[in-house]
């Protein structure tokens, strides 16, 4: 059976950074692998591992080659080769929105027809937490949203899934294959890479494919999204720092609570 | 903000990712305890198992040998990690893999490199390496330890003094004299097996300014039996053996000096940040800032000596005069970082719940072990004629 895994490589700020027009300047970004992901990757390299039989394992990212080295990072974890879409229309997206990601990715599920697709619930970067649901709407397989628990065997027709609803409750669902499941952080452990893992991933293959590549037109990616502003949201919370003994900083503590009504008088 | 030293003028994804990886692991498992460590003088058996099984204990060793078949800058930047958050961690295991594993490695036949190599490589036991007495430090040739061959095994008598790992090691390189009138050429090496080779002993382990999770054991070898087919290369090749050992010996050195370097100076760039005196942050001051600058320096200095020496071993040229200067500057650059990192910190600089005061205790050994830093001026004269 196929596994595919979307994997993206998202940009997290550092504490001071400036904002450059649409984006944030490059020196203060730091890139990785989303964090959802991690787990989405690692859920599948462990169904890959029990299984019996034969689990290929592809990674499948949207991103410019410098990603590669992110997406490396799946590969050394145990996926064994990526697809890696890029094109100068997608470059030149402000936004690239959830509908122009799943067009994508149904073209790359086209041609690659896994079993089971697993996605993270979302990306840290531009937070859509869509793609997942909208590719299983595009190709037509089931899905289940937001799963942090899997139970699923290579082979088998249906994954029993649990997925966290709001307020603290969970369902358990069966979800028929095909399907794409959107997995959650807290579902397993994800592995450090071992280092033989990372040198094996130097020679595992990482396919670039542009939009032409996957039978799509740059009109596809122009989504009804557009970025438009971007800044830093004036904070309204203050912190106040107690200095000096217990006794005396608990008091003070105590009254700033009564204060706010957060305790009774 | 981390910085990358020669690595970004090498620029290998490869290099860079494992390093990446490593410094994760090293952050979120090793950092939270390493003082505890300290604390207890334990050497933390649970990180080497993870280590081993993450492919850290054979970077350098051969693929075929059971290690990662990496280079002399892959293995140096590890080491490198690994002195950023523990310089005990990172000499137990620098001992390990350059004086318990290489040798074996580069003197050994065969059957010896199945036996005794691959179960370090693999991660599955420590080594050690015994050059030094207690009446033999920087002049190490002068050893009483000796060797007598008795039908086809090898009796060994003598005291091995400060050995890093004996009392946790699958295997002991005894450095021993088979000739007592052949001078250098009458030295030879042993493997030895701490746990099955009768007379082996542990007779001290030493509570130490610093490193204390790095065990540093006295050894008494009390008529040690050994099969003659323990003997590593010929009979009187154990000191070419020993220089050999120590080119490669002393690079990881510095590339743990500069890791511990690192530690330090990081630990001193975020506390000037955000420490605030006489209305600003201490960095505003020109000396705190001016300090932390020299930091910076000196570690970026200390890496370039390492990976150059890394880089040279690596192309097979005779590296006795690089490694032994960057050992000799990184060295020397993480005492002086670590010192100022303290200064820098002030009060909580001399506290234990800070780091530079442990990074200021492990630095100073680097001085000292594998050469003191007179010995390495010694090598360095010799090698550049004086
Ligand atoms: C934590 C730790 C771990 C160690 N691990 C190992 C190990 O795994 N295996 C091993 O074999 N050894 C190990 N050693 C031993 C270490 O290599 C020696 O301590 C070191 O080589 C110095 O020897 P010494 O202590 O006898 O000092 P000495 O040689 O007695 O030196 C004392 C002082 O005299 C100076 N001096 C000596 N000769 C000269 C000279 N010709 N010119 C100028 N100055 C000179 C020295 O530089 C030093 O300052 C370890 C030591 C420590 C502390």
């Amino acid at each position: 059976m196929k596994v595919l895994v979307t994997v993206k490589e998202v940009a997290a700020v550092e504490d001071d950074f400036e904002i450059d027009g649409l984006s944030i300047d490059d020196r203060y970004l730091e890139y990785d692998l989303n964090e959802w992901d991690d787990y989405a990757v690692e859920a599948a390299v462990q169904i890959a591992e029990a299984a019996d039989e034969d689990v290929e394992v592809v990674a499948a990212t949207i991103g410019p080659e410098r990603s590669e080295e992110t997406i490396r990072m799946a590969l050394a974890k145990g996926a064994d080769r990526a697809v890696r879409v890029w094109d100068d229309a997608i470059a030149d997206q402000t936004l690239l929105d959830v509908n122009a990601k799943a067009s994508v990715f149904e073209q790359v599920v086209a041609e690659e027809e896994p079993d089971l697709v697993l996605t993270g619930v979302q990306a840290a970067d531009d937070a859509l937490g869509a793609t997942g649901v909208a590719l299983a709407n595009r190709v037509g397989y089931q899905w289940a949203a937001v799963v942090n628990d899997l139970d699923y065997a290579a082979g088998d027709d249906v994954a029993t899934v649990r997925r966290e609803l709001e307020g603290g409750v969970e369902e358990i669902t069966e979800v028929d294959l095909p399907a794409v499941l959107s997995i959650q952080t807290g579902i397993n452990e994800p592995r450090y890479a071992s280092l033989r893992g990372i040198r094996q991933a130097q020679q595992k293959e990482i396919a670039p494919h542009d939009l032409s590549d996957l039978g799509l037109d740059a009109e596809t990616v122009d989504g009804a999204l557009e970025l438009t502003d971007m800044y830093e949201p004036e904070s309204e919370s203050d912190a106040t720092i107690f200095e000096g003994g217990a006794e005396e900083t608990a008091t003070e503590l105590a009254n700033v609570l009564r204060d706010k009504g957060v305790v009774g008088e | 903000m981390s910085e990358q030293g020669l690595l970004d003028v090498v620029d290998s994804e490869e290099h860079r990712m494992i390093r990446n990886t490593v410094r994760e692991f090293c952050e979120a498992e090793i950092e939270p305890i390493a003082q505890e460590i300290e604390n207890e003088h334990r050497f933390p058996e649970e990180i080497f198992e993870q280590l081993g099984e993450l492919d850290m204990m054979g970077v350098p060793v051969s693929m075929e040998h059971g290690g990662l078949g990496g280079d002399q800058l892959m293995y140096a930047l590890v080491t490198e990690e690994l002195g950023r958050v523990s310089g005990g961690i990172g000499l137990s295991y620098a001992a390990h893999v350059s004086l318990g594993s290489k040798p074996i490695e580069m003197f050994g036949t065969e059957e010896q490199k199945e036996e005794w190599l691959e179960p370090l490589a693999a991660g599955e036991g420590m080594g050690a390496w015994a050059l030094t007495e207690p009446g033999s430090g920087s002049d190490a040739s002068d050893m009483d330890t000796m060797a007598v061959k008795d039908g086809d095994e090898y009796v060994l008598n003598g005291t091995k003094q400060f050995i890093t790992n004996a009392n946790v090691a699958n295997s002991v390189l005894v450095k021993a004299v088979t000739d007592p009138d052949a001078g250098y050429d009458g030295i030879s090496t042993f493997i030895v097996d701490p746990e099955n080779d009768d007379g082996f002993e542990i007779t001290t382990v030493w509570d130490k300014m610093g490193l204390n999770c790095s065990p540093t054991c006295e050894i008494q070898l009390d008529d040690v039996r050994i099969p003659e087919d323990r003997l590593l290369g010929e009979e009187g090749e154990g000191w070419e053996q020993t220089k050999k050992t120590l080119d490669g010996g002393r690079i990881s050195i510095a590339a743990l000096s500069t890791g511990v370097a690192q530690g330090a100076y990081e630990a001193a760039r975020d506390y000037s940040t955000e420490r605030e005196q006489f209305g600003q942050p201490i960095s505003e001051f020109d000396a705190i800032r001016d300090k932390v600058v020299d930091m910076h320096r000196k570690i970026e200095r200390a890496r370039l000596l390492t990976h150059k020496a890394a880089w040279a071993y690596d192309q097979g040229q005779s590296v006795s005069r690089e490694s032994a200067l960057a050992k000799l500057d990184a060295s020397e650059a993480a005492r002086e970082v670590a010192e100022e990192s303290v200064q820098t910190l002030g009060g909580y600089g001399y506290t234990e719940d800070f780091a530079p005061q442990r990074f200021y205790r492990d630095a100073k050994l680097m001085e000292i072990g594998e050469g003191t830093s007179e010995i390495q001026h010694l090598v360095i004269g010799r090698e550049i004629g004086l």
